[in-house]
């Protein structure tokens, strides 16, 4: 009865999840009803239902494929040197900015920093082009300019690799600032001001303050990070990488592409997509657990 | 109370039916009108959908369903034959996806879809999706079966039955190569006649730098799409024996590739000793799409290089026309610069054949498909759909229809999407093959009508014609869109790679081609060959 009561006054609160709720069970679990494709031999013309099952062939015929290692090789490559390059940036990015006292300097800065993650990575891919091309190349005419031979930035795998990790910092480092700003403006200012009277210096305050004060927020986008660790985006390696280089840009998403969109073969390619996400609550998991055993912090 | 919100529910409910029904009667008796004109007949018209790529450019005036051109297919054969025409436009840019939720709803699809892609036909002939055609193009496709010929029927025949129509190609050569004659004449050095030749033209190209470039010259302009490279691999290639010819090959998507034919390590070491020696485009692996290529042409960077024939004088990229407005006294000279070791300048030709033209199993109107396709290669109709009206869109020279460079935009506007009505031919129809040949040439500026004449010669001399079995081979299927991926990589990283390194970096790539499909390709292709000399 009590219950009944609560329902009909604040029915209005359950309403506003329903839109919400019907997103995620139309565009994310109802989807998961193709997950039987990896282990059917999919035939378009009868449907996923009609197809034969076939066990789990597809998934021997993956793991006999170098292609895939490979790939998945990458995958977790670039998504680790860019967890040790692109993460920290926003953390360092931010504490600068909060330490800076003259607002409409901060303001100017922040908005600067995040602009890049507003243009799409076809655009950064030719603008890349433009910038580190060997023949062609801004940077590289400069160097030859200066007597200094070329370098290949984006033919060279090991050059290459560099020229994407700073690209993506350069894309996603001022954007990701946000959330660190605003967890530092949750911090009480008393803690600052006591520390500068007992003549604690900038850094000091910094160390015992910000850091401790971000922790939260900290683990949390390592938690997320790690357990996107198996999952990367499309456009960021498939527009930076080309040919010369596909040794290390080939990653699973361009290879399910590759696979799916262009040789048909819809199997497999959902049998890649099946592990990947096994593989990725694997990573959550682990990273969530790990996280509450040495700071106590957890999101799960 | 409570009764009473549910009788208000209920009413408001009835009043939403009643609205939407009478909404929907409206629209649907909007759409049963021009049934109704048109239905002098005493029979019920029998209707037709027809695919249509939509490229979003219809002209202002026009929709995509409602042009000069769905009215003339409308009003010839919708009508004598009482056949409702509808077409359904089909985006461009996603035409394989949308064809693939199409063909799987099996109800929405249209009664003739069409497709470029080989691997999309084949896979829809396998999994038992398409009409079989073989009675009804021999009772309602005379006129059909006499335009498109055996040569290119054949490539619309799935294991023996014909599940496509294929469409006709009219241009078959491929590739000529171009040489900046200023140049050339500057230097007093002949014209490339091969490799060895052309290897000294090209250094000194780059030493002597006869264009004045300050050092940004590139000798020899490269990407890595096959038009600036097949011409060059294919003059290494040795003699072969018809056994090796049909085993050899590899056919990944719709092209012959080379990679196991004897000769094709010496191309890749020639194309590393260029690159090498600074003669080749140094981001070459980056140029998918050419636009490098073309923009390092136009600014006279280039000296040599190797392209779809005729590709620099069509007013579409203007490269020429740009080329000479940039660098004065420019001349660039359509050449044959790779003899093989007979003397031959050997070179890949197109298959005869373009779009596959399907259609679906689940249609119940083939009949009618079929009648439409016949209509089109009968009489005028082809002819007028591509070249519109004489005295408007263009003037008979000679017998041949040339298009008119002054021709109104109203006039433009009607035929503006001609080429994608024209399911059944690649290319513009003019009557046969020399008229068809004029006509092609007579689209280019005038000015360079001569030379593009040469580069189409260039093209059709001693054509390498691509090897075809009578049967799918399975593993092209599988393997050919990822192997055609290794080959590219193949190609770049032999190029590349220091001198000294090319031996390893050449085993290495070879021995990963071939365990990406290669080898199932070649086992595959070599029982086939047994298979057909035993029968």
């Amino acid at each position: 009865m009590r219950m009944n009561m609560y329902l009909r006054r604040n029915w209005h609160l359950y309403i506003l999840l329903v839109l919400p709720l019907a997103y995620f069970f139309l565009f994310k679990y109802g989807p998961m009803y193709g997950v039987q494709i990896a282990f059917k031999d999919f035939n378009f013309f009868q449907g996923i239902s009609g197809s034969k099952w076939i066990g789990i062939d597809a998934f021997k015929e993956v793991f006999q494929n170098q292609d895939f290692f490979d790939a998945l090789r990458n995958t977790v490559l670039l998504n680790f040197l860019d967890l040790l390059v692109s993460f920290p940036a926003p953390l360092i990015l931010a504490i600068m900015i909060y330490e800076l006292k003259t607002s409409w300097f901060k303001k100017m800065a922040q908005t600067v920093l995040y602009i890049p993650h507003f243009i799409s990575w076809v655009i950064i891919g030719g603008i890349v082009l433009q910038v580190f091309g060997t023949q062609s190349g801004f940077i590289n005419n400069v160097l030859s300019g200066l007597g200094i031979g070329e370098i290949p930035f984006l033919t060279d795998k090991k050059y290459w690799l560099i020229t994407y990790l700073t690209v993506g910092v350069w894309q996603s480092a001022g954007w990701g600032t946000i959330l660190y700003l605003a967890a530092l403006t949750g911090i009480n200012k008393e803690l600052f001001e006591a520390a500068e009277v007992d003549g604690a210096n900038r850094f000091k305050r910094i160390l015992h303050i910000s850091l401790p004060g971000l922790k939260t927020t900290i683990a949390t986008l390592l938690i997320i990070n790690l357990g996107n660790m198996i999952s990367i985006g499309f456009d960021r390696p498939f527009i930076i990488g080309n040919v010369a280089v596909r040794d290390y840009s080939d990653v699973l998403s361009t290879f399910v592409y590759r696979i799916g969109m262009e040789s048909g073969q819809i199997t497999l390619a959902t049998a890649v997509g099946l592990f990947q996400a096994l593989v990725g609550l694997v990573f959550l998991l682990g990273a969530n657990y790990a996280s509450k055993k040495l700071a106590d912090e957890s999101i799960l | 109370m409570e009764r009473n919100r549910f009788a208000k529910m209920a009413r408001l409910g009835v009043a939403v039916t009643l609205i939407s029904t009478v909404f929907v009667t409206a629209c649907s008796s909007n759409n049963a009108s021009p049934n109704a004109e048109g239905g002098t007949a005493s029979t019920k018209p029998s209707s037709l959908k027809v695919e249509l790529f939509d490229r979003g450019n219809t002209p202002a005036g026009y929709t995509i369903t409602n042009s000069y051109l769905t009215n003339l297919v409308k009003e010839r054969f919708g009508k004598p034959n009482n056949i409702d025409v509808q077409f359904v436009p089909v985006p461009r840019s996603e035409e394989i996806q949308k064809l693939n939720v199409l063909m799987a709803s099996g109800t929405e699809v249209p009664d003739i879809v069409f497709t470029y892609d080989s691997g999309t036909f084949n896979r829809y002939a396998e999994q038992g999706g398409l009409t079989d055609l073989t009675e009804l193009m021999d009772e309602y496709g005379p006129n059909l079966k006499k335009f498109l010929g055996e040569d290119t029927l054949a490539y619309g025949s799935y294991n023996g039955e014909q599940f496509a129509v294929p469409g006709r190609r009219l241009v078959l050569g491929k590739y000529a190569s171009y040489v900046r004659q200023d140049w050339l004449d500057k230097l007093g050095l002949p014209a490339p006649q091969n490799t060895e030749q052309l290897y000294e033209t090209l250094k000194a190209f780059k030493e002597k730098d006869p264009g004045s470039t300050g050092g940004k010259v590139i000798p020899f302009g490269m990407t890595i799409a096959s038009a600036q490279y097949e011409s060059l691999l294919w003059s290494f290639i040795e003699p072969m024996t018809e056994e090796q010819r049909y085993t050899l090959t590899q056919q990944l998507g719709s092209n012959d590739f080379p990679t196991l034919l004897p000769g094709f390590k010496n191309a890749l070491q020639y194309m590393n000793k260029l690159y090498n020696e600074g003669l080749i485009s140094k981001d070459f692996g980056l140029d998918k799409d050419k636009k490098q290529l073309w923009e390092d042409v136009q600014s006279g960077r280039v000296g040599f290089y190797s392209e779809d024939a005729g590709e620099l004088y069509f007013t579409q990229n203007n490269t020429y026309k740009n080329l000479q407005t940039n660098v004065a006294g420019a001349v660039m000279t359509p050449l044959d610069a790779f003899a093989n070791s007979e003397g031959k300048f050997a070179k890949p030709t197109y298959a005869p054949n373009g779009l596959y033209v399907m259609i679906p199993k689940s249609s119940k109107h083939a009949v009618e498909a079929i009648k439409y396709l016949d209509w089109m290669a009968s009489g005028t109709n082809l002819f007028d759909i591509q070249f519109g009206i004489e005295g408007e869109n263009f003037t008979l020279v000679d017998g041949v229809p040339i298009v008119k460079p002054d021709a109104a935009q109203e006039a433009s506007d009607k035929i503006y999407n001609f080429g994608d009505f024209a399911v059944i031919v690649n290319g513009k129809f003019a009557g046969d093959d020399k008229k068809n040949t004029d006509a092609y040439i007579a689209q280019t500026p005038a000015e360079y009508q001569a030379d593009m004449r040469k580069s189409v010669e260039i093209s059709n001399t001693d054509p390498i014609t691509p090897v075809r079995f009578d049967h799918p081979i399975a593993a092209e299927a599988k393997y050919g869109n990822g192997l055609a991926d290794k080959f590219q990589e193949f190609i770049v990283k032999a190029t590349m790679v220091k001198t000294e390194q090319f031996e390893s970096t050449y085993a290495a790539m070879m021995k990963d081609y071939m365990a990406s499909g290669g080898q199932a390709i070649l086992d595959e292709r070599t029982a086939a060959y047994k298979e057909m000399g035993s029968k």
